[in-house]
């Protein structure tokens, strides 16, 4: 039921994207997404799609990576096409009705669809190639200005991590639990919505208890490794900028300016 | 300096009702006075609930004292002041290896305790390797913890506190959840630490075997220190053992048994070659033409006719994917009604997979299951109905548990089968008092109840389906000695009381020696051996090179045998090996 649960999409290549600094990619997505909503022609994708095609190519993720990565999404992306089809006003190509489809639907549609199947393609390119543990650090440091304003940064970092680390031996333990209440003849395959719901009970009520103990269990063999919050706490691996974080950061200022040069002179 | 003091150590729980006021005291260490010298190897023995882990908490300072003091390497653990340097001088080891480790990555989660120390990136670094190094995991140094077996995980712990540099390692039973080879690796590293560093090494453990390591061993009962010495000290009292629920290993207890037949055995030998050379002094050498010693077989409960048949069975995970492993590997097999089998295979052999294929928990990937001759995937073939003849009971009672009271719990399975609740609950009646719970304690709740009762109400919680077949995983994991007996002992009982077919999952030959009509023997995904205990045991070689001894007392009977001592036998329990060692004596 729950085998199949990984969590992120780490693609382990090595690539000068993958030895990035978490922090120059987080920041970097961030730019990208900002600049896909800043033009409003076709002509504008050109100049991201080039830019995403280069930094697609330096990370040596395959492409069917990424489309595997819109299959979620696939739903909301045709929904939105659709709509827009069919919604705008215009030069109208085909009617039923009250639908009618109009050319600047078709162009809306389409243009609206690139742009999310962009938005999640760069997002992507980021979990794929920064591991679950760097990102966390990355935000880590990212947030840490807000600890000024008792904003528990380290200890929502430490969160996450602990999470990533428990998430699988959890999902293993659901399986073993929902056999161990099989073999003793419980039915969850069939039945309707509210059977089905307190067929969960089970399973749910074993998890919930062992999840306490394992929260107590860590708690007591942190406190024993000496852990006591983020207060003079070393670093095995801290996060230092490299010669190839000053050429990110350089190029993505590049790259906003003449975005926002071409928004304003050319109006893309 | 000495690394743990402890002087009159009292700890109570304390249970506090609604307002806060103390309701109820447990006292779980009562006036516990220790010395523990430096670079000594010590073992702390003692059954569930001896109050050993409490006594493991107050060195490291994770729970203070109601009364009397505990120092740590001279420090007093009620000083607040101390607690970070406590616990980096006596770093602490758990039992259970996933609820231990912290961080994603292997070096990551041995960085985690200097990183909490404040120590400097580069030195971390080194720590790391070196403590890697040292526990023989540097392999691994990039692996996600996930990936590691039981003993690995350990490993990696106590790597996690060597980076500390402790002066003492407190270890509250590392091998409770391991199989035998993990537990094997584990205590050779501790073993090693202990000698080549000069780290004192504080064992806690209810299994024997780890005991004979130690330079001085402290057994606790209900709080209180009851015995202390070295290993032969403590074992030559074995009748005193016996009562706080250990046992000695296998070999003295035979010798004991001769002891007491009036052969001047020491009582004090831990191994079975010490035993070999003790008994040679005793006697001479039998004439080739000694008969060998008949022994009695019992009689079996099991008739000709097959309840389930396995049928060039497969079991392949990750098919079509880099991952590909073979579990289970063209395995044909006849169970037959009553029949009592001992399956042993250690961790990842396919034992657990082949056990939930007999169910149709988990589908064969080729070849056909059939009980009482009906294939289990055939179409339109009731598995739920099936489930309830195959009674399938997992290791964990923790994972089955989960109604308000025992009787309720067990009823779950027998409502399962569209019972009324009346006939539930004359159901779950019945298994219980089969499995000896007590009636007074049927409305408790299943979760106070001890690790040996868990067991039985979740035995009980299968037994209510009234199965054809009882599969037990590993029923005895983590029991105390006595504990463990018990289980057995009952289980035996049941099948004599309900001619029951029985296939007990175990990695202890011992286990399975005494009751077991046959055992099947399963490695890599294919049956070894499918034999009576006897024979199985003939191939002693064989099942090492496996990774699997045969019982301790077979092993002497062995080496008696090749030196022409004793003349070659089948015993493979104390009781009948006593009796032929006791005729040899001249």
């Amino acid at each position: 039921m729950l085998k199949n649960v990984t969590i992120g999409q780490y693609y382990p290549v090595d690539s000068i994207i993958h030895r990035l600094d978490p922090r120059t990619k987080i920041v970097g997505t961030l730019l990208y997404i900002v600049s896909l909503f800043l033009f409003r022609t076709f002509s504008g994708f050109i100049v991201v799609g080039t830019v995403f095609a280069g930094i697609l190519i330096l990370s040596k993720v395959p492409f069917r990576y990424l489309l595997r990565g819109l299959k979620p999404i696939l739903f909301i992306l045709v929904f939105t096409m659709i709509c827009n089809f069919f919604l705008a006003d215009g030069e109208v190509l085909w009617q039923w009705k009250f639908l009618k489809l109009t050319k600047e639907g078709i162009q809306r549609g389409f243009f609206m669809g690139i742009r999310l199947a962009l938005l999640v393609f760069g997002t992507s390119i980021m979990t794929y190639t920064t591991t679950p543990n760097s990102l966390t650090d990355g935000l880590e440091r990212l947030m840490s200005p807000l600890r000024v304003i008792h904003f528990p940064v380290h200890e929502l970092a430490m969160m996450m991590s602990i999470a990533l680390r428990f998430i699988p031996i959890l999902a293993e333990e659901a399986q073993r639990i929902s056999k161990a209440q099989m073999a003793r003849g419980a039915d969850m395959e069939s039945g309707g919505l509210i059977r089905r719901a307190k067929a969960m009970v089970p399973i749910l009520i074993p998890l919930l208890i062992s999840s306490f103990r394992r929260a107590f269990d860590l708690a007591t063999a942190m406190e024993a490794r000496c852990y006591h919050g983020g207060k003079g706490r070393t670093k095995m691996k801290p996060l230092r900028y490299g010669l190839r974080d000053l050429f990110g950061y350089l190029f993505l200022a590049c790259y906003m300016t003449t975005i926002i040069l071409l928004r304003m002179f050319r109006n893309i | 300096m000495l690394p743990v003091v402890t002087e009159n150590l009292v700890h109570d729980y304390v249970t506090r009702d609604e307002e806060g006021n103390a309701a109820e005291a447990k006292r779980a260490l009562d006036h516990v006075n220790l010395e523990v010298e430096e670079g000594q190897f010590i073992v702390v023995l003692g059954a569930n609930g001896s109050g050993k882990s409490t006594l493991a908490k107050h060195i490291n300072a994770l729970l203070l004292p109601s009364e009397g003091r505990v120092l740590t390497c001279n420090m007093d653990t009620a000083d607040d002041d101390f607690l970070w340097e406590i616990r980096r001088n006596a770093g602490m080891v758990f039992q259970n290896p996933d609820n231990q480790i912290v961080a994603s990555v292997v070096e990551e989660d041995v960085g985690f305790g200097p990183e909490n120390l404040g120590v400097p990136t580069e030195e971390i670094l080194t720590r790391v390797a070196q403590s890697l190094a040292a526990v023989g995991m540097e392999k691994y140094r990039e692996s996600s913890p996930n990936k590691l077996s039981g003993g690995q995980k350990q490993r990696v712990a106590i790597a996690g506190i060597l980076a500390m540099q402790p002066k003492c390692i407190l270890l509250d039973e590392p091998t409770a959840m391991l199989d035998p080879s993990g537990r094997k690796d584990v205590l050779e590293t501790l073993v090693c630490l202990n000698k080549e560093k000069g780290i004192t090494v504080i064992l806690i453990t209810h299994y024997m075997e780890e005991v004979i390591n130690a330079d001085r061993v402290f057994v606790m009962n209900a709080g209180r220190i009851v015995m202390q010495g070295t290993p032969r000290e403590i074992f030559a009292r074995s009748e005193e053992l016996r009562q706080y629920r250990l046992e000695v290993p296998q070999v003295t207890e035979l010798a004991l048994m001769l002891a007491n037949r009036g052969i001047p055995m020491p009582a004090s030998v831990l191994t079975p070659e010490e035993f070999a050379e003790e008994y040679r002094k005793l006697a001479g050498v039998s004439s080739e033409n000694d008969p060998a010693p008949a022994l009695s077989e019992k009689p079996s409960e099991r008739n000709d006719e097959p309840i389930l048949s396995l049928r060039d069975v497969s079991y392949v995970y990750g098919e079509k994917t880099a991952y590909r492993t073979v579990a289970v590997d063209k395995v044909n097999l006849d169970i037959f009604r009553g029949e009592y089998i001992g399956l042993i295979g250690h961790t990842g052999s396919g034992k657990s997979t082949l056990i939930q294929m007999l169910n149709g928990l988990e589908q064969a990937s080729s070849g056909t299951v059939l009980f009482d001759g009906e294939d289990i995937f055939g179409e339109g073939y009731d598995r739920r109905k099936l489930r309830s003849n195959v009674g399938l009971v997992f290791q964990y009672p923790d994972h089955q548990l989960f109604e308000t009271t025992i009787l309720r719990d067990v009823c779950f399975g027998p409502r399962n089968q569209g019972l009324t609740e009346e006939e539930a609950k004359e159901r779950a009646a019945w298994a219980l008092r089969l499995v000896g719970v007590d009636e007074s304690r049927w409305q408790a709740s299943p979760l106070e109840l001890s690790g040996g009762q868990k067991r039985r109400v979740a035995i009980a919680g299968v037994l209510a389906m009234k199965p054809q077949v009882l599969v037990l995983d590993e029923p005895t994991a983590g029991l105390d000695p006595a504990g463990r007996d018990e289980i057995l002992a009952e289980i035996d009982r049941i099948r004599r009381e309900t001619g029951m077919t029985v296939i007990l999952v175990s990695h202890r030959m011992e286990d399975v020696a005494r009751y077991a009509d046959r055992l099947i023997v399963i490695n890599d995904g294919q049956i070894r051996f499918a034999a009576p205990p006897r024979e199985v045991f003939r191939h002693r070689e064989e099942l090492t090179d496996i990774g699997l001894e045969v019982p301790q007392v077979t092993q002497v009977m062995q080496i008696l045998a090749a030196d022409g001592i004793v003349p070659p036998s089948d015993a493979i329990i104390p009781e009948e090996a006593a009796e032929i060692l006791a005729a040899c004596v001249k």
